[in-house]
């Protein structure tokens, strides 16, 4: 028993329609400023009138740092909640809109499947869809993302766990 | 890769760099963006199925990011260097696909290579073509750490703005018009 996450939700306890609330993160030119140099110098993350002459119309943060304040709210609200075993990845992300200077992006994460890993039955996947809108309500993002996560009884069999 | 959406070859691989992950970075970005403890407690991530303390998969993504945009930059600089004036790059809709696979740890050195693997001229922008980019990451092994499938946009050269575009988008640039004009949803 991994003495971190026994006391954590595991996989027999998640149901597939189980929505996650993200809470709010409001984005300020600092928090732009500073993710775009560490990881996404383009002029038009780092400087506004660069970013007005581009297609972004403005400063806008980077689509990793939506994403990366995404991922940050998930943790704190679910991830760190659960028997989490890291991800496995993501598909389907979208960058809809731009998220500009002042805007609080927030929203759902949607449990939309869960199965048993087929090479390590001993794990479950948890899939989440993420709908992250801006304070207008805008659809900003969405991303499909698979977890992976303990089971309470690794030995389950498998029939039972579909 | 700062190259005209036309002078983009595709199935050309670019090694974008490598990198070497510290404990200390690790733990930095596990904080700010991926605070499971796996990413952020090396005790406690002992207990993991890592055994011991990984860097977030989004850490590495976002690493192999910044190469990217510093070969963009370098390539641009090649370019001015031989006299021509080099292209555009734009701003990402999406990624169709991220598999992370090996895990990353203290000490590991990730190297980068990109692919445009695909490209055609966007329907939605016009001017702009877009780009089917694939990243591929490896550690000092040989490992496969992550499969990425992205998106781009690339300006186009050749492209040539037809009269009644010209006028819209003049006319969207008048205070008062411009509102009226301008398409609702950016």
């Amino acid at each position: 028993m991994n003495p971190v996450t026994a006391n954590r939700r595991h996989y027999e306890d998640l149901a597939v329609g189980e929505v996650v609330d993200l809470g709010t993160t409001t984005v300020s030119k600092e928090m732009i400023i500073s993710f775009a140099t560490e990881f996404d110098p383009f002029p038009f993350h780092l400087d506004e009138e660069a970013a007005k002459a581009s297609l972004l119309g403005g400063l806008a943060s980077s689509g990793w740092q939506t994403a990366a304040i995404s991922l940050k709210m998930l943790a704190d609200s679910f991830l760190n909640t659960i028997a989490s075993m890291g991800g496995l990845g993501f598909s389907d992300l979208k960058w809809i809109k731009p998220v500009m200077v002042g805007d609080t992006i927030g929203g759902t994460a949607t449990i939309t499947a869960l199965r048993r890993s087929r090479h390590h039955p001993e794990r479950g996947i948890v899939t989440l869809d993420f709908d992250i809108r801006n304070h207008k309500r805008e659809p900003v993002m969405t991303m499909r993302l698979a977890n992976l996560i303990e089971l309470r009884d690794p030995s389950a069999p498998l029939e039972a766990a579909e | 890769m700062t190259r005209w959406f036309e002078d983009i070859t595709i199935d050309e691989a670019f090694p974008l760099g490598s990198h070497a992950f510290t404990e200390a970075e690790i733990i930095r970005f596990g904080q700010l963006y991926d605070p499971q403890y796996f990413h952020v407690d090396p005790e406690a991530a002992r207990h993991s199925h890592f055994g011991g303390l990984v860097a977030s998969g989004w850490h590495t993504v976002t690493v192999g990011h910044r190469y990217m945009v510093d070969a963009l930059f370098a390539e641009e600089e090649r370019l001015r260097g031989l006299g021509q004036e080099p292209g555009v790059s734009g701003p990402s809709p999406g990624v169709n696909k991220m598999e992370f696979r090996a895990p990353v740890r203290p000490g590991d050195t990730v190297s980068y290579t990109l692919t445009v693997t695909g490209k055609r001229p966007s329907n939605s922008i016009p001017g702009w073509g877009i780009l089917f980019n694939t990243i591929e990451a490896a550690n000092q092994r040989g490992e496969l750490v992550y499969h990425a499938e992205l998106v781009g946009f690339s300006k186009l050269r050749d492209y040539e703005m037809p009269l009644r575009l010209r006028l819209l988008m003049a006319l969207t640039r008048l205070p008062v018009l411009g509102k009226l004009l301008a398409p609702r949803n950016g």
